[in-house]
């Protein structure tokens, strides 16, 4: 028999497009329609290269052995370090945070390295945000800066930009599309028009930029790669436009300057507020990575790299974050939910991480289920059980169960609460 | 050695493969074969004297790692993209600044031609990773 699921929401990246139709049959997910390319892979291939059973050092154990271990290691950690959060749904965060406090721990998410940068700007300057549909409504100038939206988030520019809006008649003619990048990606191929920058130019440009928008004459023939000619050309497109928004991703943050290329692009969104009405908006990768930073804020009153070493949390990017932790060699036992470190770490954060326990709760194999001692396979999370997630715009969505997951299988949250449980009565 | 090669700089990101094969495994064939792989233009193939498909090795101050070139027919010589994901990061200097973010877009790296040397899986590259002393 087959089970039809209409608007269902896709659990891949932030734009959590919320249209998707599913057909499953004997448990399995058999048909996507709606969903992008990446999509159809994750509901298509859910069953796919699992972690069969949990596993300590290897070798099958029951689901209880895998967390009275895990309690152990944990119980015993002088520094540990609780990581991952921003491919599972919101209530498995709550879990993981009890976790930390319990412990006296750390607790980072993935966005340490993804949009971190995006958070300290918006620290140091304060936060544009809008809706994506204002953008779909409203929006006749769209820049994606130093972000591939064809192929991250490869429906965003269908749903949002290149699409008939309230005040937007003819999605082609009434939008200009402008892409800024170091190379020409393939949506520049797109885009309206392409503006290429030196490599670690941003800062210098968004600067030259704002320069010219507040009526500055530059005394220099380029900046960040961009000839002044051009820059004036842009700064007064910017001016002239009716509602601008500034999409950008990892190219911004991750680049030379990281938070001071966003602390520089809110600026030059607010000197173009005094002309007209612009925004901005981080484009967030994985499908929670923005549900993270917002229940991270609620729980512990910071967005990552929070410490409960004092009994209180702290927070300090650069100290506390995984990254950091790991390459100064500070953590002595990592905890790993819903994310792949050793597969996206640098070498040396990578070294260490093999030479302390790693906890891992992930559904599939990966670099990090190979490097851990204990291994806890869960439910795939918007696809074997249900939960919420928040889009890159900030709107909370709920994600359906379709299928169940395998034979006992939990969700993150239920493993989480079922570790902490046990913590708790052996931590004093 | 012969460490003679094309000086450029490095720059990672997603690639619409590198997303759908992550979902069909991060240890399968399909994803080692759309992520272990340096993307440039053709005259910096002809430079290094490869043909696509032929292995490269891509060193940084970091250290180095071999994967497979391919052609961008879009890219311009100075610039070389990998996918984000294990091979990249092999290469991938863990300095955050005090930021928590190392510099994933922009790093100075030389392409070096490696006929003959093998582009190691998922699994020996994290073997050697975490075995140099």
């Amino acid at each position: 028999m087959t089970e039809v699921f209409e608007d269902q929401v896709c659990p891949f990246c932030g734009c959590l497009c919320d249209d998707i139709r599913l057909e499953v049959e004997n448990g399995k997910v058999v048909k996507n329609d709606n969903g992008c390319a990446i999509s159809k892979a994750k509901f298509l291939n859910h069953h796919d290269d699992r972690i069969e059973s949990p596993t300590v050092k290897k070798s099958a154990v029951s689901l209880d052995d895998a967390i009275d271990k895990a309690v152990e290691i944990l119980a015993s950690a002088k520094r540990p370090l609780i990581y991952g959060l921003s491919s599972t749904e919101n209530d498995a965060h709550r879990e993981a945070y009890k976790i930390a406090e319990t412990l006296g721990g750390v607790v980072d998410n993935t966005s340490s390295v993804c949009h971190g940068p995006t958070i300290l700007g918006v620290q140091e300057s304060g936060e544009a945000a809008g809706s994506l549909a204002e953008v779909k409504n409203r929006a006749d100038t769209i820049i994606y800066w130093g972000s591939n939206p064809q192929f991250a988030h490869p429906r965003h520019l269908s749903r949002y930009v290149r699409v008939q809006g309230e005040y937007i008649k003819d999605a082609k003619a009434d939008r200009k599309i402008w892409v800024f990048d170091i190379r020409k990606t393939i949506s520049a191929n797109v885009a309206d028009e392409f503006v290429k920058l030196a490599p670690g130019g941003d800062l210098e440009l968004i600067g030259a930029l704002r320069a010219i928008v507040r009526g500055h004459p530059l005394d220099v023939e380029e900046a960040g790669g961009v000839s002044i000619e051009k820059i004036t050309e842009i700064a007064e497109a910017l001016k002239g436009t009716k509602y601008g928004i500034l999409f950008f991703g990892l190219g911004l943050t991750q680049s030379k300057g990281r938070h001071r290329n966003i602390d520089a692009a809110i600026r030059l969104v607010q000197d173009l507020n005094a002309y007209t009405k612009w925004n901005m908006m981080p484009m967030r990768g994985h499908f929670n990575v923005a549900g993270a930073n917002k229940t991270s804020t609620w729980q512990t009153g910071y967005p990552f790299a929070v410490d409960y070493a004092k009994g209180y949390p702290r927070y300090q990017p650069g100290e506390y974050t995984a990254v950091d932790m790991l390459v100064n060699k500070e953590a002595d036992v990592m905890l790993n939910i819903a994310a792949d470190p050793a597969a996206h770490f640098p070498r040396a954060a990578i070294r260490h991480m093999s030479t302390i326990p790693v906890i891992n709760i992930d559904p599939k194999r990966n670099m990090t289920s190979l490097l851990a001692e204990v291994n806890i396979p869960v439910a795939l999370s918007g696809i074997e059980c249900d939960g919420s997630a928040v889009r890159m715009d900030g709107l909370p969505l709920y994600l359906r169960k379709v299928v169940d997951p395998p034979d006992g299988v939990l969700p993150d949250r239920d493993v989480l609460k079922m570790i902490h449980t046990k913590l708790r009565k052996v931590v004093k | 050695m012969n460490d003679v090669g094309v000086e450029v700089v490095l720059t990672s990101g997603r690639t619409l493969k590198q997303g759908q094969t992550m979902e069909l495994g991060k240890l399968n064939q399909k994803y080692f074969e759309a992520v272990a792989i340096c993307e440039v233009d053709k005259s910096t193939l002809e430079a290094l004297g490869l043909e696509e498909g032929e292995p490269v090795k891509v060193k940084t101050a970091t250290g180095s790692v071999v994967v497979a070139c391919k052609l961008d027919r879009r890219a311009e010589p100075g610039i070389a993209f990998m996918p984000c994901g294990p091979w990249a990061n092999a290469v991938l200097d863990s300095d955050t600044i005090e930021s928590g973010m190392p510099r994933f877009k922009d790093m100075d790296a030389k392409l070096i031609a490696a006929k003959g040397e093998k582009v190691p899986s998922a699994e020996d590259l994290l073997k050697a990773i975490v075995e140099v002393p």
